[in-house]
């Protein structure tokens, strides 16, 4: 028993040390890696970039061309209308279009994807909004739904299940086909929008439905979509132009987009998009789309005209953490590291990262001398440490400290 | 035999045990009496959003709670025992010294147990009145790592307390301040969801520590 | 007659710091023995074996055939420990500790215990730390009578007793362990509390024994000496024959298990000029001091 209880104190401390440890050197040694911000410029139909490199920064084009701050401010004009329009340096026309600020605020929307948004704890429960209140402002509802076996609404203020509003729904959802219960539900649950589009809704057979209130009625549409699709995210967007309703991101790593009223699924033009591990940022302008997949050692820019059409395709990656000098010394003190949290996930769990190669080997041979030494010098017998030898041997620093905190002098 | 074990650590711990069962519950039901309040002002789907969205923890003020119980209930059932050496005395009881200390641990452990199940169990009804399912159950995934931490607290204060030798001491605490703060990891509400079981088994590994400690002890380190 | 405890070839070190080395101690069924040394000879150390609470570096102690160090329930039920300074569950009552305890000896007997208690001054509520060393040390020798066991270890009985006390202590527990046939292994540091209990002594040096043996034994065979040297240059204390000498100007006292003849003969013999020569009537603790030595 007093073994068992020494090594179940070994393996607790050998976790919290593989958090704690690579957590201190990280926040010792960690260097930031610059990324560099690229956008199409429509004035010269090419990439811009600025970043920094050494400690200087840069602002320069994909030809290698370099600017100051004000030319490379002119060439994205949709961009920086407003410093443009301060120093008076804007254009009347861009490619025969009148720069009307209202015109460019209102085809430039900005459209955010982490990975950590879809694997988070979803909330089950969502306002249904009035969409068509007659009122300017959106109020908050009395009651929140969830779709299980049926589209429940909850009063709040009672905690009571509303079951007239959740019959007129439900009817209405089987109405459609809808096959419960739902397996993503996503909307805008806030009154800050411009207006409410209720929700899509991917049902138990992946169908996807827009589900909202008209009136206090339910309005639902099916979206067609191709057989065997699957969406692993959607995200839901407000934009001035009201030309989709959303973002989609598929299990074929495909994007789409929904449009509105007609609810025709475009996929874009997009190569190859990891929600699992790749950000994505979308930004449009009057003429362009520039579609950023962001991932731990690369950024991949694709550029789209206004009809969604791929224009140009930019690509840049740099060396991940691990191939850069502070991760490479890292290699050879840590056989792994465990972390509490994921940048690509908001759950808490124990994500574990092996480190690459076999270089701590050294550290772990030097330990194990170490602890030779260690029990030597107590004059005890080596046998009975064995298993403790192994554990240096495997988990290095870690486990070394780990059986000195919890010596093993019940068995010398 | 267990009946007079039971009688020693309850003697021990049963002031603290009451005072923070009493304690707990004042916390939850002020918990609850700001929560009606805020329904009352702002109207409970005002409440309902602020925490289904805006990850607000009406019950954040409860993180720590458990944590000190565990300590407090581990120092008041151990301390005592350290004084002059008086585990001596349980040594010499006509039992194997193991199923004596194992003994004592399950007594405070039972106690410590039920003071949480109570706490757990007043949350659940008053959050369930207030909330509906998806509110209650993502608020008890948050709220059982904070029970956990107590629970490993208890199980290595003992382990702390018992130990002979100061140097140890110290670093077996550094040890459980290394090891408890992973309970206590800030997230979404909800978030702990995966972790809780490989938390509960962890604490299950940890439960037996003072043995090592106790056996120390008995073998007369210093 | 059995032994009751047998410690064989005990070998002891603290880190480097040797303690004893090839111990033996038996204790006879029935006997009382008294272990005496001075502050850090061991006592605490050969007690703390006895109850297993130290593993000796080599060497084993049985009580009752048992290995100290994994002492089955039911050995450990037939020993009554005194601890050191009678350190009991303090945050218990009379009433409380009584109640503890019962539930662990099937021959419990608490007429005993409760006759010591109706001697004390406390109240039936008040906690064994709020006590008077005299009267915890009453509450813990009714609990050892209590439980009635075969070997009664007591370490160090006698500290912060008022001698009334300590009297009445040693008194009640001779007769006790005589009637009962009981075993009894002490320690103290008041030599003279030892005189009215033990059977046996062992008297510990830093780690040696200088003497293990019945105590009318040690009194009879073991004697002091006093003379003058007339001549001041003469050192004795290398000769085998002595035990132990102390000697101030020229003022000589030597402590020896030789006879007076042949103390005189040797000093004879050497051409030892000395005057004043006499036999010095002995109690156990000038013995102990004259064997042990002042410092």
């Amino acid at each position: 028993m007093k073994n068992l209880s020494r090594y179940n104190l070994i393996v607790i401390s050998i976790i919290s040390l593989s958090v704690i440890l690579p957590w201190i050197y990280w926040l010792s040694f960690e260097k930031p890696i610059p990324k560099p911000f690229v956008m199409y410029s429509c004035v010269d139909d090419c990439f811009m970039i600025r970043g920094s490199e050494n400690g200087k920064s840069y602002r320069m084009n994909e030809h290698g061309e370099m600017f100051t701050r004000e030319e490379f401010e002119q060439k994205l004009p949709l961009l920086n209308i407003r410093q443009l329009m301060i120093s008076r340096t804007l254009p009347d026309s861009i490619k025969g279009v009148e720069m009307d600020p209202h015109v460019v605020n209102k085809a430039r929307s900005f459209y955010r994807y982490k990975p950590s948004t879809k694997n988070a704890p979803k909330p089950g429960l969502y306002p249904m909004f009035e969409s068509e209140s007659g009122r300017a402002k959106l109020e908050m509802p009395e009651d929140f739904f969830r779709i299980n076996s049926r589209m429940e609404f909850i009063d709040a203020d009672r905690n009571k299940i509303n079951e007239a509003k959740t019959a007129l729904f439900t009817g209405a959802l089987q109405h459609f086909g809808f096959k419960f219960p739902a397996k993503m539900i996503e909307g805008i649950p806030t009154t800050r929008k411009s207006c409410d589009e209720g929700y899509f809704v991917v049902d138990n057979a992946d169908q996807v439905f827009h589900v909202k209130m008209e009136q206090g009625q339910p309005y639902v549409q099916q979206v067609e979509i191709p057989k065997g699709l699957i969406f692993k995210h959607i995200g839901c967007v407000d934009f001035r132009n009201k030309l989709f309703y959303c973002y989609l991101i598929g299990h074929d790593h495909n994007i789409y987009i929904i449009t509105q009223d007609d609810y025709y699924l475009k996929r874009l033009p997009v190569d190859e998009f990891n929600p699992e591990n790749q950000q994505l940022r979308i930004y449009s302008d009057l003429f362009n789309y520039n579609v950023i997949a962001l991932a731990e050692d690369f950024m991949k820019v694709t550029v789209l005209d206004d009809n969604m059409e791929k224009v140009d395709v930019f690509y840049k990656s740099w060396k991940k953490r691990s191939e850069r000098p502070e991760g490479k010394v890292f290699s050879y003190l840590f056989p792994l590291q465990l972390n509490l949290v994921d940048e690509n996930n908001a759950f808490i769990n124990f994500y574990f990262h092996l480190t690459k190669g076999f270089n701590w080997i050294i550290l772990h041979i030097v330990l194990l001398g170490s602890h030779f030494l260690i029990i030597r010098k107590r004059k005890a017998k080596l046998k009975n440490h064995i298993v403790d030898f192994g554990i240096v041997l495997v988990s290095g620093l870690f486990g070394f400290l780990a059986v000195n905190i919890f010596p093993n002098k019940l068995n010398d | 035999m267990l009946k007079s074990m039971i009688y020693k650590e309850w003697l021990k711990i049963r002031w603290f045990l009451i005072g923070a069962a009493i304690l707990g519950l004042f916390i939850i039901a002020y918990m609850f009496m700001n929560v009606q309040r805020s329904i009352t002002f702002q109207g409970a789907n005002a409440v309902w959003y602020n925490i289904l969205f805006l990850n607000k923890m009406i019950f954040g003020i409860m993180k720590y709670v458990p944590l000190l119980i565990g300590i407090g209930i581990g120092v008041a059932q151990y301390f005592p025992e350290t004084v002059n050496k008086r585990i001596k005395l349980t040594f010499h009881l006509p039992l194997f010294e193991n199923r004596a200390l194992m003994m004592m641990l399950s007594v405070g452990m039972i106690c410590l147990l039920l003071t949480y199940l109570l706490h757990f169990m007043v949350f659940w009804m008053l959050s369930n009145y207030y909330f509906a399912h998806e509110i209650t159950v993502a608020s008890l995934i948050t709220i059982t790592p904070w029970f956990l931490s107590g629970l490993a607290a208890y199980f290595l204060v003992g382990l702390i307390v018992l130990e002979p030798v100061w140097k140890y001491r110290i670093l077996y605490a550094f040890a459980a301040a290394m090891f408890v703060p992973l309970y206590l990891k800030s997230g979404m509400i909800g978030a702990y969801g995966p972790i809780n079981i490989p938390l509960a088994l962890l604490t299950v590994l940890i439960s037996v520590s003072l043995l090592f400690s106790a056996y120390r002890f008995r073998k007369g380190e210093m | 007659m059995n032994n009751v405890i047998e410690c064989n070839n005990l070998t002891h070190y603290y880190g480097q710091k040797l303690v004893y080395e090839n111990l033996n101690i038996h204790v006879k069924e029935g006997s009382i023995l008294g272990l005496l040394g001075k502050n850090g000879a061991g006592k605490t150390t050969t007690i703390n074996i006895l109850n297993g609470f130290l593993q000796p570096r080599s060497g084993e102690c049985l009580i009752y055939g048992e290995n100290t160090q994994k002492l089955p329930p039911e050995t450990k039920g037939r020993i009554g420990f005194l601890i050191e300074g009678h350190i009991q569950y303090a945050f218990m009552d009379i009433h409380q500790i009584e109640k503890f305890y019962s539930g662990f000896y099937p021959n419990w007997n608490n007429e005993p215990y409760w006759e010591l208690m109706s001697k004390l001054k406390v109240t039936p509520s008040q906690k064994i730390s709020t006590m008077s060393c005299g009267q915890r040390s009453q509450v813990a020798l009714g609990l050892i009578l209590a439980q009635d066991p075969d070997l009664l270890i007591l370490d160090d009985f006698s500290m912060g007793l008022d001698p009334g006390y300590r009297r009445l202590f040693i008194d009640y527990l001779r007769a006790y362990a005589k009637s009962e046939n009981k075993t009894i292994f002490t320690t103290s540091h008041i030599i003279s509390d030892m005189e009215r209990l033990i059977d046996d002594v062992l008297i510990m040096d830093y780690n040696r024994v200088l003497a293990q043996c019945p105590v009318h034994e040690f009194m009879q065979n073991f004697k002091q000496f006093n003379f003058t040297l007339l001549n001041g240059g003469v050192d004795l204390s290398k000769e085998k024959f002595v035990s132990n000498l102390e000697k101030v100007n020229n003022e000589v006292e030597l402590y020896t298990y030789e006879s007076e003849e042949f103390v005189k003969k040797f000093l004879d013999d050497n051409g030892v000029e000395m005057k004043d020569f006499k036999k010095i009537d002995m109690n156990l603790e000038d013995a102990f001091i004259g064997l042990t030595g002042k410092y």
